[in-house]
């Protein structure tokens, strides 16, 4: 009876998984790195990869510019538009790191919070409709692109920043958990605690003194939060099934 | 784009009314026949399988033209080696065969039919079989004993106590008016169709109140009241136990002592050997002055073979005395440690069925006032099968008998007779017998009409007085020995012989019959097999040639629907429908009509072919429209004078409508009384009763054939014949399948669940296996993959839901995924249906098995109607 | 004004799959792909079991999450309440189905038969602007369009009504107006306690079920 859907698998997975890196990464160099274009070319990459990750799923990949009809309701179409200006402003970032790439970040975050809402719009699935599931989307896209920040700089306020985001990251999974309750996402759970969270912090920490910590920190972050969303959208999305709050009466009673 | 009107009787349920949507000439959709709304008992709607015949026209793996075997060595693991033939070819085959054998001598050494054929289906395929009834009626004698399900796997004991007791081949409750339902095991929601789901409904809806006792949860449990989950095969011991309280708990009062008293043999007495008291003048049984009387009276007690065992003044107690006398035992509280059903249960549900009764109300129908009796007992197929059917269907018939509630509206009505005769006319069939009862044409048991030569291989005659004479007692003799005795025939009959040419059609004993694996063993030996074949399958796997007719809904045929028939199909109405082409044959497939005149034409027997059709044999007598009998007729000119001679029966002779009118309309009614519901008004009009509780009649029977066997030196029925008994005891009948184990030299502990089978609506009688429709809709209902394990105990075993598991016995296994389920008794295990295909297309690959597999052909776990039951003992464990 | 609503009555069904079968010829649907269906459900455990038949299928909510979420607007909602996919817009996305609560929704991005290739009757209804789109019960709205301009009335004349309520051999499936009080439908509402599936979603599903009757 609880169907485990099969309409987004892994492609889809790698939207939310690449999207979310990518959107915090820009959200991350335009803090840590604002003069840089390696990690905006990077950010622009993966979203750009997530994207056509998701478009290899779509069944008539020749409509995708449909995408863009409904943006009253659907938040797939509000991420398809951020997307859009994400690539607009990443791509006049790259050209002038200033003042573009904090309007690129904006952009980020925009496109980060739409996917967020994707998935609490999804109201067949209890694991994806929860409120605080767009907390999570959010938290784990800013603490991966963080991570991944940390491969261009370690400097402190990318570790202060990548840290207070672990710590939001982990707030945010321990509610989701407890509201959405789904054994799929126990084993991910745990690893995002256990690896991506504290010893991800104990590296960042190190990382404030031994620079060469700080990617591994980052690396542990990034891992744990893709096999999160990966299980996320793969693995724990189960359809809520059917249920009767009435047994119907047969014959006499 | 058109709408073709047709007929679907793919199962006993049937006949359900549909059209055929065709676009370009392909068809392409089956709706129901919405003209035949007001007329039928289920709204005109058409069942699940029928949707699987626009698949089965367009089947890939169909067989299009006829084929010859060219593999001269048969068994399961041999190819065949199918090359196609032309038409003229394989008729030429078949009737060079049949011509050698006529020239020989229809029977043979054994004076057995050298023809054989098997037809599946409960007696469906005849109507898809156009004229091939008539050229089997023109060959002569033929073997139609050789079952694949039907005789013993049936409602058996239903089937011939039914008929003895009120022309009750099957039995249904007067669902229409019927309170308080009783169901053991009875299916109906997935074996009464498109009427019983319907009628069924409509009584929920009204306020009926079903129980259903039955291991399982199954689909007619979960549309129940209340579900009660006994024990397997002790439904006898539920039954008594009902019994009881209304003849020891219940004050008599409530009982229907006028019926019992006037309409049943319960006041018949008996003397001291069991037998009726009769006057000395007039040989008939005394009638006592009370239904519970001991009386003193002249007369004199005559036993087997009219030996008088008494004379003179002599002491009688009434047969209602000796029943209540014999029920004392059957309390609550002994059925309890029998069944497994708390005695209170018991004891309520018996309670509720009394007092859902209405004794001494009546009801007006058209304009005749009747009893009034809307209570019933329905039996399930396991139930009525094998041992412990007898009492089953004894105490079903007494607890109506009790309060009056049998062949009265709101009781039990039986359908259709298919031993007695005519067929066609249960009312007819009503003629004084001997003793005031009803009259049944018992095989003879008297030394000088007993045979110990039968004239079929299953030996109905000689063993079962019940299966009466005639092409149904054949398939309702204890079908099984046709093949058991293959090997070692017992002693006394002569050697069971193989047929030198078999027929087979719209049947799959290699699936569909116990012990599947020994069958095919024999099948293999046959020498000449001629399969009607729709895809290869696991019986024409073993055939020497396929013919291709033309399916459902390519071929011509014209059928009585209506008045009374199986199960629910009792009509308001009774006429005719047709079945017609709603496209051209696909590939060389040919009406079966068209086969059957071209045999008779190539077998020089067309005039007794066309007589035979011209005397009824397609359904009608043709009487002012009969055929010229010496020349063959086309196809299209034989269903015209079928199509005339029914509208002129319809009608009184005033219309004649041909083919033409028919293949538009479909379908003709005329109304059908439903006083003629009602066996109880006929009986009652003939000054006949019925015989309840008493079974003076098949002590009798029993003891005569006893005897004659024993004459004849044949001890191997003994155990049989101890299910001759006036008032039937309870035995363990359980327990009869746990010394098969210890027979074995197994211990009943080794192998702890009963594994038993449900119908499958969506496949029931269908052969519809490779409908890959039906296959997905019948997934969507639990326990189509796999086998269904009660939760709480598979788990305790470690298995989980999807896990394989082996099912055994001591002899066989097979493998199934277990499918978890709260609604079974940890004790029993399910197979719905009837599965593990290895040669038809698409089946399989189901990787689902059947129990059939597991079930033995045992004589020791044959009962005196010659019939066994779906049930045997197995193992279970989580497989590798 | 017209609200088109079907009506289960639980204590009639059987879960016999007639409806589903039929749906998938009426409505020629490739293997797999039940518009409409009915689910097996057991409650309790042993021995106080029960076991009920639900049909399911698009409940034509009024408030269509997977409306809301299409990108396309390949899904839409008609004045009569019917929602309905336009096959020429939609990507495929597959958002509604995950946003649909009931299961409604399929996508099959490759031609599919019953036996492999397709057979007479397959290739006869073959129809490709179904592939790679999503696709759910219409409630037949083509039947109900042609009826009534046949000034036939859906839910009663066979014509004009959806095959699974023609086919159901239980008399448990019905459909009509809702907002017509004279109607069959409303008629069964006003006479027996009802609910819908998940009624605690909001999204206001035009799919009832009847269990007893009215107090």
């Amino acid at each position: 009876m609880n169907w485990l859907q099969k309409h987004w698998d892994a492609r889809a997975a790698l939207n939310f998984m690449l999207g979310g890196t990518g959107g915090g990464l820009m959200i991350a160099a335009a803090l840590a790195t604002p003069d840089s274009r390696a990690p905006i070319l990077l950010s622009l990459v993966l979203v750009a990869a997530g994207l056509g990750a998701v478009w290899l799923e779509t069944g008539r990949k020749l409509r995708a510019v449909n995408v863009f009809f409904n943006p009253f309701t659907s938040w797939m179409t509000r991420e398809a538009f951020a997307a859009v200006l994400l690539f607009a402003l990443g791509a006049a970032a790259l050209w002038r790191p200033q003042p573009f790439l904090p309007a690129a970040a904006l952009a980020a975050l925009a496109f980060v919070w739409c996917q967020a809402r994707i998935l609490r719009a999804s109201m067949g699935i209890p694991a994806w409709r929860a409120p605080q599931v767009v907390l999570l989307i959010v938290s784990t896209a800013l603490a991966e692109g963080a991570g991944l920040c940390l491969l261009f700089t370690t400097a402190p306020l990318l570790l202060t920043w990548f840290a207070l985001a672990l710590v939001l990251r982990a707030i945010a999974w321990s509610r989701y958990r407890a509201a959405a309750r789904s054994a799929a996402l126990e084993a991910p759970g745990k690893g995002l605690l256990q690896i991506g969270t504290v010893a991800a912090l104990l590296l960042a920490l190190a990382g404030y003194v031994v620079p060469a910590a700080a990617p591994l920190a980052g690396a542990a972050a990034i891992a744990t939060g893709l096999w999160l969303k990966f299980a996320l959208v793969a693995r724990a999305s189960y359809n809520q099934g059917f249920a009767l709050p009435r047994l119907p009466v047969r014959g006499t009673r | 784009m058109k709408r073709v009107a047709t007929y679907c009787y793919q199962c006993v349920a049937g006949p359900d009314l549909l059209t055929v949507k065709v676009c370009d000439g392909v068809a392409t959709e089956v709706e129901p026949n919405f003209a035949a709304a007001a007329v039928h008992p289920g709204g005109g709607k058409v069942c699940v399988k029928a949707y699987g015949l626009v698949q089965k026209t367009y089947h890939p793996a169909r067989v299009l033209q006829p084929m010859k075997r060219t593999n001269p060595k048969k068994g399961h693991g041999e190819d065949p080696g199918w090359v196609p033939i032309s038409w003229d070819e394989a008729l030429g085959r078949i009737s060079e065969k049949l011509l050698q054998i006529r020239a020989r001598g229809l029977l043979d050494e054994s004076g057995y039919p050298r023809v054989a054929a098997s037809f599946g289906g409960g007696g469906t395929p005849q109507s898809y079989m156009g004229s091939f009834p008539a050229f089997l009626a023109a060959w002569g004698p033929v073997d139609m004993g050789f079952g694949s399900g039907q005789g013993v796997k049936c409602y058996h004991s239903e089937h011939l106590y039914g008929e003895l007791w009120h022309r009750g081949f099957t039995v249904s409750p007067d669902t229409p008016l019927t309170n308080y339902l009783i169901s053991c095991g009875a299916n109906v929601e997935a074996s009464g169709g498109v009427a019983g789901v319907w009628r069924h409904a409509n009584a929920r809806e009204r306020g009926m109140k079903r129980v259903q006792v039955e291991p399982h949860l199954s689909v007619t449990g979960a549309c129940s009241a209340e579900w009660v989950p006994i024990k397997p095969k002790t439904d006898a011991a539920f039954l008594y136990a009902l019994i009881h309280v209304l003849l020891h708990e219940a004050p008599r009062a409530r009982l229907d002592a006028d019926f019992l008293y006037r309409h049943t043999s319960s006041p018949y007495l008996v003397g001291a050997h069991g037998f009726y008291l009769r006057d000395p003048g007039t040989g008939q049984p005394i009638i006592a002055g009370a239904l519970e009387a001991s009386e003193e009276h002249v007369g004199l007690e005559t036993g087997a073979d009219g030996e008088v065992l008494a004379e003179g003044r002599l002491q009688g107690e009434t047969a209602f005395a000796k029943l209540v006398a014999h029920m004392k035992p059957y309390s609550p509280e002994w059925a309890e440690g029998v069944c497994d059903v708390q005695a209170a249960r018991i004891r309520r549900i018996a309670n509720e069925y009394l007092g859902a009764a209405c004794v001494g109300q009546t009801i007006d129908i058209e304009g005749k006032t009747l009893p009034y009796r809307p209570v019933a007992v329905s039996l399930g197929k396991t139930v009525t099968n094998g041992w412990g059917g007898f009492e089953c269907c004894w105490a079903r018939t007494l607890l109506a008998a009790l309060v009056g509630a049998l062949e009265v509206p709101g009781g039990i009505l039986g359908t259709t007779v298919r031993l007695n005769r005519p067929m066609s006319e249960r009312h007819k069939s009503v003629t004084p017998g001997p003793d005031g009862l009803m009259a049944y044409a018992f095989n003879p048991t008297d030394p000088q009409h007993w045979s110990a030569q039968p004239n079929i291989r299953n030996a109905y005659r000689s063993m079962v007085p019940l299966a009466v004479d005639g092409p149904w007692g054949q398939a309702l003799g204890p079908t099984h020995f046709s093949w058991m005795f293959l090997d070692s025939t017992p002693p006394g009959l002569p050697r069971v012989t193989l047929p030198e040419l078999w027929f087979v059609y719209r049947t799959n004993p290699a699936i569909s019959f116990w012990d599947n694996d020994a069958l095919e063993e024999r099948m293999a030996r046959f020498p000449f097999v001629v399969a009607f074949a729709f895809t290869r399958d696991e019986t024409n796997h073993f055939a020497d040639l396929l013919l291709p007719d033309a399916t459902d809904l390519e071929s011509l045929q014209l059928i009585r629907i209506g008045g009374t028939k199986y199960i629910e199909q009792f009509w308001d109405h009774e006429g005719f429908a047709l079945r017609q082409p709603a496209i051209a044959p696909r590939g060389e497939a040919r009406d079966f009509t068209d086969i059957a005149t071209a045999l008779a034409l190539r077998t020089g027997l067309i005039d007794q072919y066309n007589a035979s059709i011209n005397k009824g044999a397609l359904g009608v007598r043709l009487k002012d429209f009969s055929l010229e009998a010496s020349q063959p007729h086309a196809t299209e000119q034989i269903w015209d004078a079928v199509c005339k001679a029914a509208s002129s029966e319809l009608s009184g002779g005033t219309e004649s409508h041909g083919l033409d009118w028919w293949k538009e309309h479909g379908l003709a009614t005329r109304p059908f009384p439903r006083t003629a519901w009602y066996l109880f008004p006929t009986l009652a009009a003939r000054g006949l009763r019925f015989e309840m509780p008493y079974q003076e009649r098949l002590l009798r029977i029993g003891q005569e054939l006893g005897r004659r066997l024993h004459e004849h030196g044949m001890r191997w029925w003994d155990k049989q014949l101890a299910e001759y008994q006036a008032l039937p005891a309870w035995k363990d009948f359980p327990g009869e399948w746990e010394r098969a184990l210890v027979a074995m030299g197994r211990a009943p502990g080794e192998f702890p669940f009963w594994l038993l089978t449900s119908r499958s609506m969506q496949y029931a009688w269908g052969g519809n296996v490779g409908m890959q429709l039906i296959k997905e809709v019948a997934d969507n209902v639990a326990g189509h993959g796999g086998v269904i394990v009660n939760t709480g105990r598979a788990r305790a075993m470690g298995v989980a839901s999807g896990d394989f598991v082996e099912i055994a016995t001591p002899l066989r296994s097979v493998r199934a995924r277990a499918v978890l389920r709260q609604g079974i008794r940890p004790d029993t295990l399910l197979l719905l249906g009837q599965f593990g295909h290895w040669a038809t297309p698409f089946a399989k690959d189901f990787d689902m098995p059947s129990m059939n597999k597991l079930v033995p052909m045992s004589l020791e776990l044959t009962d005196a109607t010659g019939s066994g039951a779906d049930i045997v003992r197995v193992a279970l464990r989580k497989a590798a | 004004m017209t609200r088109w609503a079907m009506v289960a009555d639980l204590r009639r069904c059987v879960g016999c799959q007639t409806c589903t079968a039929a749906c998938r010829q009426a409505n020629a649907t490739p293997p797999g792909v039940q518009w409409r269906r009915v689910v097996d459900m057991e409650f309790g455990e042993y021995p106080q079991v029960q076991r009920a038949f639900v049909p399911v299928g698009c409940m034509h909510c009024d408030d269509p999450p997977c409306m809301h979420v299409c990108p396309s607007t390949a899904t839409r909602k008609r004045a009569d309440g019917i929602v309905t996919i336009d096959y020429d817009l939609c990507i495929g996305c597959g958002y509604c189905a995950v946003a649909c609560p009931y299961q409604a929704r399929f996508k099959v991005d490759v031609p599919t038969f019953a036996y492999g290739a397709p057979t007479e009757n397959e290739t006869a209804c073959f129809d490709a602007k179904r592939i790679g789109v999503a696709t759910k019960c219409t409630f037949c709205a083509e039947r109900i369009d042609t009826g009534l301009a046949k000034g036939l009335t859906p839910g009663v004349d066979p014509e004009a009504t959806p095959a699974c309520v023609n086919s159901c051999i239980a008399n448990a499936l019905h459909f009509g107006n809702v907002e017509d009080a004279h109607s069959n439908v409303s008629q069964l509402l006003a006479e027996n306690q009802h609910f819908r599936m998940h009624e605690e979603l909001g999204t206001g599903p035009r799919f009832y079920y009847l269990w007893d009757k009215a107090p």
